[in-house]
């Protein structure tokens, strides 16, 4: 199946979005205008890197959000195409079967999912995980060919080399020219720190944006 | 609103083929994954700035639809949809792509309608901004690395455990011995990460703003 390569996944959906305007909310600075402008509107509001609800959700390493509300139209002597819908189209790269990202996205990121797709189209009722991805499969089209230039580690793994190369390159660099008894003791002193074998812990966050 | 996250850039491109490229389309990729053609990808492995990319074809009746209630897509066209996650500049990019394999990419692009082909470069990205979608929300796990980064950080990992089990009672003298044969193997992979540098004028403005709320 071409929405897989090894063990990465490439989701991709087209959610459509209800046509009309949403009620009218005091607390909801977003609300009272049409369903497309308020997803358009929250998806713009929502905090980015390690901030990003995203980032909660297991095993993501890349996804996006956009909306498809016009197709583009080249000029004769090509035929003008209008949507009858607009679509929220969600992508993502992850590690794993699809079924255990989409139940660690609804019980990771429940709120801000239910903010975004209560304006699409099938999604009144959702309120389980299995519910959830039902729904998402309903939208996901197939993936035609897929490109893994990455390799095929899972997102721990990945953050934790990602870690290891930062620390050894700053070992590397500071212990420069020093006796080969001082060296063994500061690599010594650099795995107990590291602790290399350990995947999960010390490691980078997943979207850290920053050194600190 | 951001195709930007540190160091990866998501272009996300939609654009029209008449009917009967559909499953001309599918041959050819399907062509691709076998290893007969599989040297056609080989550029695509060489532009290590990718981590993931894919194509999609979306028929008009595949348009998700819902509920009866929503009304049933009439197109023309079937669409062809491109997702990618690199690092670097778009400008970087789609030059590369047009100068390292631009058979390949015509392959891919073939059929498109108005497709100018990918040599010369202008014509190219102008059919590229006109299709393109901006992104609304984009997220990466890792923006301080770029895709040689993620790979690099591997066979430092690997390396480094080889090493450590390696490591148990040894002298000094023989642990500088191997520490710097560690070194020269790992010569190319060792760097320093930072920060991504600002990269546009908008995602500047867009950090700003968020400085500002937070």
């Amino acid at each position: 199946m071409a929405n897989q390569q090894g063990n990465a996944y490439a989701l991709t959906t087209l959610c459509p979005i209800l046509s009309g305007v949403s009620a009218d909310d005091p607390q909801d600075p977003f609300a009272g205008q049409s369903h497309t402008a308020y997803v358009r509107d929250f998806l713009q509001s929502l905090q980015s890197h390690e901030n990003s609800p995203m980032a909660k959700v297991p095993s993501t390493y890349f996804c996006r959000f956009y909306l498809l509300s016009d197709l583009m139209y080249g000029g004769k002597p090509n035929s003008y195409d209008e949507l009858m819908s607009n679509y929220l189209v969600f992508t993502a790269n992850f590690h794993g079967p699809l079924e255990k990202y989409l139940e660690g996205m609804w019980n990771e990121a429940r709120e801000s999912i239910e903010k975004i797709w209560k304006h699409c189209v099938g999604f009144a009722g959702i309120d389980t995980a299995d519910k959830f991805t039902e729904y998402i499969q309903k939208c996901q089209v197939t993936t035609t060919f897929f490109f893994n230039g990455s390799n095929d580690e899972s997102l721990a793994e990945q953050l934790k080399a990602l870690y290891l190369k930062q620390e050894l390159s700053r070992f590397a660099f500071e212990n420069q020219g020093k006796s080969p008894a001082e060296l063994q003791r500061a690599f010594q002193a650099f795995v107990k720190r590291t602790e290399p074998a350990n995947v999960n812990s010390p490691s980078w966050r997943p979207g850290q944006a920053t050194l600190s | 609103m951001s195709n930007i996250a540190g160091k990866a850039y998501a272009m996300s491109v939609c654009s029209p083929i008449p009917w009967y490229s559909v499953w001309l389309k599918k041959l050819i990729f399907w062509a691709v994954g076998t290893p007969l053609f599989k040297p056609r990808l080989n550029g695509l492995l060489t532009l290590s700035l990718i981590h993931y990319a894919r194509w999609v074809i979306v028929k008009p009746s595949q348009f998700p639809r819902l509920s009866e209630d929503q009304p049933r897509e009439k197109l023309s066209y079937s669409y062809y949809f491109f997702f990618s996650n690199f690092n670097g500049s778009w400008l970087q990019y789609v030059d590369s792509f047009s100068s390292a394999i631009p058979d390949g990419l015509d392959m891919f692009w073939k059929w498109g309608v108005k497709y100018p082909k990918s040599v010369p470069m202008r014509p190219f990205h102008e059919h590229i901004l006109f299709h393109q979608i901006w992104t609304e929300h984009y997220y990466s796990a890792y923006p301080m690395a770029s895709s040689n980064d993620v790979k690099s950080a591997k066979r430092v990992k690997d390396e480094l455990l080889e090493f450590i089990a390696h490591a148990e009672e040894e002298t000094p003298e023989d642990f500088q011995k191997r520490y710097d044969r560690l070194m020269l193997e790992l010569q190319h992979d060792l760097s320093w990460m930072e920060p991504s540098p600002v990269v546009s004028l908008s995602a500047a403005a867009v950090a700003k703003r968020r400085e500002r709320e937070t």
